[in-house]
């Protein structure tokens, strides 16, 4: 309310400026077309494409026949719907938690002037930069049952009870995975974190410390709530990562064994260009799509009444 | 504070706008992958004419200027990504331009699961590539029966291949006799194994089941691992189910279910997974095999921990040069004697599209790849077998003809559970034997929701 409050309050004066002034007010609606345009054809369009070839059998060759709901009847009867649901879920509460924690926790720990702290910083960045196909195949290498970097450590160190063929095992496999996806996100959060700190007035903290706040008060009453905006854009964006996680998973397991670590866009993915049901796979991407937009919607929507009070 | 509140709460609009379009642009780009085939198809066509048109044009002037034989334009997409093939693939092409000056080829290479995926695209357009690589039997009858191959039969009779051709592979090329697909070449599939590490456990090739079992055992208490198999990607194991329900059952019931006419609840294929289960139960197989690809489940065969592999030909291309004279094969072993024998050898080859701009020079490219040069060409330098009659048997080495006695005195001869099959069932198919490898005592189970979906796939597939 107060966002639009402030919109109409500045607009009237906007509106009289240009009809005085300046007579063609659509021009900036021609310079926003050009983007617009682009994507309607590219974003929006595809995406009721989707939605309608979902009411579809389309194998990718014959002309799509209409079916009705058939799809989505079948989707919510399908065993490995629920698996790959599951395992998203598996994947987003880790994510919003673990390297959220950690980032932040590397962030606080970093942001000072110690010596070699930017030369840490980078090697703890440095993962996010690798492509996920190389994090997903040396993974793979570590976990390998035999010769792998895991086992051969827990045996060289006498905990050789504790091997498993991880990647192999079907409880174990999706939390591997998470593992090594949260490996390369920490440094990302890490940085995210630090931006937001250099956003941080010192004079509070400061302040704070005049008034004999202790480490943690400074950080839990003056620091936390000022990092909030990108607390905010910290969980929306592991929250999506979570729900798009593809690649590591294809590479690592291709959703395997026996689906058991199939997530949501691999089940997708193998439906529609492996079995040639693009008319299935189209089904689960809107089903993806409506989950992740139904979210952030509710997020979004907590958020901004957060601000209000705030 | 309140000199803050407006500036964050501006950034986070801002942010919140960015993310929200972030997620719709990620959530859309996956979905949209479905109709961007479609929508590209649009696009190829246009470029295709565009090109079209310009060497038409090119052409007019030449016949203008100079009298020549009017030049023909051929497309001929294929998945030979592999290094050697890839060698052989382009030799193959230059070879047939020499011999064709007038005939201006555009040849590209696309890898081998991209081609698999992009295939649909290709035959969607209305001017698609005019010759494609593509796999024998029931995923080129996919394509025959909706009209998307061309009718080569001129070509067969014109190079007098009803005569060259074993009946099998003209069998495997038509329908309703007419003919559709030339098929070049095919692998046998054997059980390999170390001949050092067996003659060092005292183990000799199995022949029968009893010995595979008996050979297993003496591995195992030898510290050796008695069979390897890598099921990340899950081929791997739908060979052991190929073999296991041909010899237990015969290959007319294996490939009956193949086609869906069978159930996968029917007391034979049961008794094929108490006979994997017997082997599992004896330690036979490596443990955790899903966790390695097909190549990594070799590595400990090559380097002697391991004994016996279900593999294919092309095991040989992933086997170190200096190694190679270690590694020998045999039949899989016969369960029971009264049981046909069939093997898996699985065919590819070649077929040009429906709707090729460039019928004549396809047909050409055709009887070219189809003819006792080429397929010797091709069987020499690969080790493949030539599915071309009138190719010299001397230039097989003792492995090919080896391969060959195999393939010779099997009854059938299928093409693999994920060709035999349709892709969907043999997706499905392949993760509950990966799901059986690791829970044999669930067979019942896992037999009783694979024919829900067999029954489900196949229901679809007659509509």
């Amino acid at each position: 309310m107060a966002a639009t409050g402030s919109v109409e309050a500045t607009r009237p004066v906007a509106v009289k400026r240009g009809r005085s002034h300046r007579a063609p007010v659509y021009t900036p609606y021609l310079f926003l077309a050009v983007p617009v345009i682009m994507f309607l054809i590219w974003v929006i369009g595809p995406m009721f494409y989707s939605f309608y070839l979902s009411l579809t059998n389309w194998d990718g060759i014959s002309s799509p026949d209409y079916i009705g709901f058939a799809n989505y009847q079948r989707l919510f009867k399908d065993p490995l719907f629920y698996t790959s649901i599951g395992n998203n879920v598996k994947w987003l509460v880790s994510f919003i938690t673990v390297p959220v924690a950690l980032g932040l926790a590397l962030a606080m720990a970093l942001n000072r002037n110690l010596p070699g702290a930017r030369a840490v910083k980078s090697a703890i960045y440095s993962p996010y930069i690798l492509a996920p196909v190389i994090i997903g195949l040396i993974f793979g290498w570590m976990y390998l049952p035999v010769q792998g970097l895991l086992n051969t450590f827990l045996r060289t160190v006498g905990l050789g009870a504790l091997q498993q063929g991880w990647l192999a095992n079907p409880a174990l496999a999706t939390w591997c995975i998470i593992a090594a996806a949260i490996w390369r996100q920490v440094g990302y959060i890490m940085v995210l974190y630090l931006a937001g700190l250099q956003g941080v007035d010192p004079t509070l903290i400061d302040a704070a410390k005049v008034d004999g706040a202790n480490g943690w008060q400074q950080f839990r009453r003056v620091i936390w709530p000022l990092l909030a905006p990108v607390t905010v854009i910290v969980v929306v964006i592991s929250i999506i990562d979570s729900l798009r996680s593809f690649d590591l998973v294809y590479i690592m397991t291709r959703g395997g064994p026996a689906n058991a670590s199939s997530v949501m866009a691999t089940f997708m993915y193998i439906e529609a260009f492996n079995n040639y049901k693009m008319g299935y796979g189209a089904t689960i991407a809107v089903v993806l799509f409506l989950l992740t937009s139904i979210f952030i919607f509710i997020y979004l929507w907590r958020v901004l009444q957060d601000e209000l009070e705030y | 504070m309140s000199r803050i509140t407006p500036k964050m709460r501006l950034v986070l609009l801002l942010g919140a706008l960015g993310v929200l379009a972030l997620v719709v642009l990620a959530c859309s780009s996956a979905p949209a992958a479905a109709p961007q085939a479609a929508a590209t198809a649009a696009p190829i066509v246009q470029t295709v004419v565009v090109k079209e048109t310009s060497v038409v044009e090119k052409t007019v002037e030449k016949q203008v200027q100079v009298t020549v034989a009017p030049n023909m334009r051929l497309v001929y997409n294929s998945y030979q990504s592999d290094p050697e093939p890839r060698k052989q693939d382009e030799d193959l092409v230059a070879q047939f331009k020499k011999a064709n000056p007038n005939i201006d080829v555009e040849h590209s290479i696309v890898d081998h699961e991209g081609f698999k995926q992009a295939i649909r695209t290709y035959l969607a357009a209305s001017r698609p590539p005019d010759v494609m690589t593509w796999f024998a039997g029931n995923r080129a009858r996919f394509f025959i029966d909706k009209g998307l191959i061309m009718d080569i039969s001129d070509v067969w009779k014109q190079q007098g291949w009803d005569k060259s051709y074993p009946k099998g592979f003209q069998a495997l090329s038509s329908v309703n006799d007419k003919q559709y697909f030339v098929p070049t070449s095919y692998y046998w599939w054997a059980l390999y194994y170390n001949k050092k590490t067996l003659d060092q456990a005292g183990v000799k090739p199995p022949q029968t089941f009893d010995e595979l079992l008996a050979a297993c055992k003496t591995l195992k208490d030898k510290g050796i691992t008695p069979i390897t198999i890598g099921t990340k990607a899950p081929w791997p194991a739908a060979g052991w189910f190929d073999y296991l329900n041909m010899r237990t059952n015969g290959p007319e019931f294996h490939i009956n279910l193949m086609l869906g006419k069978e159930k996968y609840t029917d007391p034979r294929v049961a008794k094929t997974m108490d006979n994997w289960k017997k082997l599992l139960d004896a330690g036979c197989f490596i443990d955790n095999p899903t966790a390695y690809t097909w190549q990594e489940g070799l590595q400990p065969m090559i380097d002697g921990k391991a004994g016996m592999y279900l593999m294919g030909q092309f095991i040989m291309d992933s086997i170190p040069k200096d190694k190679q004279a270690d590694f020998d094969f045999v039949r899989f072993p016969i369960i029971d004697p009264n049981v046909k024998v069939g093997e898996d050898a699985p065919t590819d080859g070649f077929f040009a599209a429906a709707k090729s701009p460039n019928p004549e020079a396809a047909k050409k490219f055709l009887a070219f790849l189809g003819s006792k040069e080429a397929q010797t060409y091709f069987a020499k330098n690969l080790q493949r077998l030539p599915t071309n009659g009138d190719v010299d048997p001397s230039i097989f080495t003792p492995a090919t003809q080896k391969g060959i006695e195999i393939i010779k005195k099997a009854d059938y001869v299928a093409q693999f559970y994920d060709r035999d099959t349709t892709p969907e069932m043999a997706e499905k198919g392949m993760a509950a034997f990966q799901d059986f490898m690791a829970n044999p005592g669930n067979a019942q189970q896992i037999l009783a929701n694979l024919e829900t979906e067999r029954a489900r796939i196949f229901a679809q597939e007659q509509q």
